[in-house]
């Protein structure tokens, strides 16, 4: 992507979309058939349901290097499968309150709900997401500069 | 009731109720009286085996889940339990979840003043030899050796999940030893540490947790000893398919361990702090937990291991929930 200066390419930014395959994979799908315009930032993994969904898929993508991950599925209530995105939403919401604590910027990661008629709403998804993680810059993961030192200071078990 | 007068006890309720026991776990003196170590007692004359005393910090009841087969009923006969407070807890989180049945067991609860990190009492006092009894009293750890009596303040000696424990009270059990004690802390100031990493900043929490998980070995102590990590040899940090984890030695591979094995604890782990007690470089493990533990009472009101009729929060789900 050229920057708004148009010297200087940016970084690719790499995003990794967890889709369940009823609704927001289709709701993709309707976005394209629609020529919605959207980022080519989001590189889609389909998953049968958002129950599938282990929040460790999004910790790993996290830390080796991915630099946001989305995860979107059938509204609650509507599930292909009844009630798998409820089990999800659970995860999903514990996870996003868990990141930070680790120290991985938690806006990284994002979960929505989608249906396959909703073609303008995914466009609208991927668009505000992929600003955010451009906003945020290129994901350092484990490898970001950090003064070790008053870390440790932080807390002492000893 | 003084701790030479609760073993006695220990091992009298034992040998009156023997008869429909096939097993007692319990602890007894290690290789030397610094030490206890977990034991099986078979024959109604090893009872005298059994103590109780602030060393006693093993959590017995992984052993029900792993090692035995409690759930299958055999002539009828129970398996005995020593549990603490927080072991009480697991057990209820593994009678949750169906690991263990309850009428398998015969629980003798005891009612706990703190267990002592032996790595902190050492650093305090690295030439302690001799020990002859270590006791709590009040707020100072008596350690007795041959020569002399020693105090130490319970801040400096007590594990840390001690000292921020809320249920040193058994929370299930048959037969109970001793008066309940009191929490030596406020609910509030369960999570003190916790709140403390929080407040700083996220690239520090990072640079924190890099350094800590760097000096990780990969042993999987702190997941073997975890009565809850109950997968065993199908635990995804060592199976190749899927295969999560490498065998290459690098500071993601521990990083993702270490998530793994917190996240699959998230909203059952009972804070027993086996992890951190075992872990060999002294990582505290028991944070991440302690993080996972407060999030999911915060959004779900929750705490693992208190009531055995209750559904840990990520087995269920609830279609009104609002605000997630």
């Amino acid at each position: 992507m050229i920057s708004e200066t148009g010297t200087q390419r940016e970084k690719e930014i790499k995003i990794i979309g967890f889709l369940c395959n009823w609704c927001s994979y289709g709701g993709a799908d309707t976005a394209g058939v629609c020529r919605f315009k959207q980022p080519t930032d989001l590189r889609i993994i389909r998953i049968p349901c958002t129950g599938r969904m282990d929040p460790l898929f999004v910790v790993k993508a996290l830390i080796y290097g991915a630099d946001g991950v989305l995860v979107s599925g059938c509204h609650p209530k509507d599930c292909h499968y009844a009630v798998g995105n409820l089990y999800a939403r659970r995860r999903m919401e514990l996870l996003k309150r868990f990141l930070p604590f680790i120290g991985i910027d938690t806006n990284r990661f994002r979960y929505t709900w989608v249906s396959a008629s909703e073609g303008q709403l995914w466009q609208q998804v991927v668009t505000e997401f992929s600003e955010e993680i451009h906003r945020l810059g290129p994901n350092a993961g484990l490898n970001e500069k950090m003064d070790a030192e008053t870390a440790l200071s932080l807390f002492n078990t000893k | 009731m003084p701790m030479d007068e609760k073993t006695k006890t220990l091992q009298e309720d034992f040998e009156k109720n023997f008869a429909d026991l096939e097993l007692v776990i319990g602890w007894e003196t290690g290789f030397d009286r610094l030490h206890a170590t977990p034991v099986f007692i078979r024959q109604p004359s090893e009872l005298g085996k059994l103590v109780w005393n602030p060393l006693c910090s093993q959590n017995l009841s992984g052993y029900l889940a792993k090692n035995l087969d409690a759930s299958i009923q055999e002539d009828g006969k129970k398996i005995g339990i020593c549990v603490k407070g927080c072991d009480s807890r697991s057990l209820v989180a593994l009678i949750q979840e169906n690991f263990i049945d309850r009428k398998r067991l015969y629980i003798v609860g005891i009612p706990c003043e703190g267990t002592v990190d032996l790595r902190r009492l050492m650093r305090l006092n690295p030439s302690l030899k001799n020990v002859r009894k270590v006791d709590i009293e009040g707020n100072k750890a008596v350690v007795e050796t041959d020569q002399e009596t020693l105090r130490f303040p319970i801040e400096d000696v007590l594990a840390r999940k001690c000292l921020r424990c809320l249920y040193p009270n058994p929370v299930i059990y048959d037969t109970i030893i001793g008066t309940p004690v009191k929490p030596r802390i406020s609910e509030d100031k369960a999570y003190t540490a916790v709140e403390k990493l929080d407040s700083s900043d996220r690239k520090q929490r990072l640079a924190f947790w890099k350094t800590e998980f760097d000096r990780c070995i990969r042993c999987y102590a702190c997941r073997n000893a975890c009565p809850l990590c109950v997968c065993q040899d199908n635990c995804i940090a060592e199976s190749r398919k899927p295969k999560w984890l490498t065998q290459r030695d690098g500071i993601r591979e521990k990083f993702l361990f270490h998530m793994i094995h917190g996240l699959h604890l998230a909203g059952r782990c009972t804070e027993c702090g086996e992890c951190e007690r075992v872990c060999p470089v002294e990582i505290p493990t028991m944070l991440i937990k302690e993080k996972m533990n407060q999030i999911v009472k915060d959004m779900l009101d929750y705490e693992a291991g208190i009531d055995p009729e209750a559904k840990p929060p990520l087995l269920t789900f609830d279609p009104g929930e609002t605000g997630i």
